[in-house]
């Protein structure tokens, strides 16, 4: 089964504003299709029935709503460490339809940081390789402490 | 005769404020280890309820569109869909799409929690030209009787 191109995490805090974050990847395929909707009780035809799909006026099988948004949010979590409960929020617009076997990759950028509270703010893309956007969204993150000095492994402390 | 679309504005607008609640069940590690592996995911505070670090995929119950044991053949439009998944539309011959959701988590879901949504169309809007499309934004609120509120959710449903 053809899927992630596994998600490289950032780590550490942003660099400022406008900083890009790692891209993830996917390729939901047909067969991830309908392991999604069964576990997520989605029988909804416009995701595994071609013919039914075109006559809902779709060019056929269209990705799972859901499935967007948890690559959405596996961008945001890869982003933050890679701590699921990092991410606070996540809020997308579904822009155009995706296929099976379509890759999908997401992208971003910090939008913001609050030094306050920890909070980082990203806007979240998803797209095709054809630079269809599938998806634009946001998430808010919260990331770690940074390490107090002197306990770090990074060269500079030595 | 009343197009599709205009009876399911006219259902909806009626609906606007009226609060629903639908019953997920109890979440269990396994199922949401499974939905996180369905979902393609590979780190093993998702998919290995034996992990020291397993939690709860952040949006696995706000992906159920139903709970254990799933819905009765009563319960499904003839297009898969479920007949009261999107407001007003019950028995109407109209194409439904998901146009995007807000997600806030609270709290954490845990492996035991018995998960209540409670469910309340908030806007309806009739968009495009010609006939156009109804978009419906519907606030949802995942929790339970003990710990509370745990995730706020706002949906936003096409109907064409």
């Amino acid at each position: 089964m053809t899927d992630q191109d596994a998600s490289t995490t950032a780590g550490g805090r942003p660099a400022l504003p406008g900083a890009e974050i790692a891209p993830v990847r996917a390729v939901p395929d047909a067969v991830r299709l309908l392991r999604f909707g069964a576990v997520t009780r989605n029988a909804h035809r416009i995701h595994y029935d071609a013919e039914f799909a075109r006559s809902e006026g779709l060019a056929g099988p269209v990705v799972m709503a859901q499935l967007h948004g948890c690559l959405l949010h596996r961008a945001a979590t890869a982003f933050a460490g890679g701590d699921p409960r990092a991410v606070r929020a996540l809020g997308w617009q579904n822009r155009a339809p995706a296929r099976p076997g379509d890759r999908l990759t997401v992208t971003g950028t910090v939008r913001m940081v609050d030094e306050a509270t920890g909070e980082v703010t990203l806007d979240l893309e998803e797209a095709l390789d054809d630079g269809t956007v599938c998806c634009r969204g946001h998430a808010v993150v919260v990331l770690p402490p940074p390490m107090p000095s002197g306990t770090g492994d990074g060269a500079a402390d030595r | 005769m009343e197009a599709a679309l205009d009876v399911a504005e006219r259902r909806a607008r009626a609906l606007v404020g009226r609060v629903g609640h639908r019953s997920l069940g109890v979440v269990r590690a396994a199922e949401a280890a499974g939905f996180a592996r369905a979902a393609g995911e590979t780190s093993p505070c998702l998919v290995d309820p034996d992990d020291a670090g397993f939690v709860v995929h952040p949006m696995y119950v706000v992906s159920l569109l139903r709970g254990v044991p799933g819905a009765g053949d009563e319960e499904f439009r003839p297009d898969g869909m479920y007949r009261d998944e999107v407001p007003g539309t019950d028995g109407l011959d109209v194409a439904l799409m998901a146009g995007g959701q807000d997600v806030r988590w609270i709290a954490d879901v845990r492996p035991g929690d018995r998960i209540d949504v409670r469910r309340t169309l908030t806007e309806v809007a009739r968009k495009g030209r010609g006939a156009g499309f109804l978009l419906l934004t519907v606030e949802k609120t995942y929790g339970t009787a003990e710990r509370g509120a745990l995730v706020e959710v706002t949906e936003r449903l096409i109907v064409r």
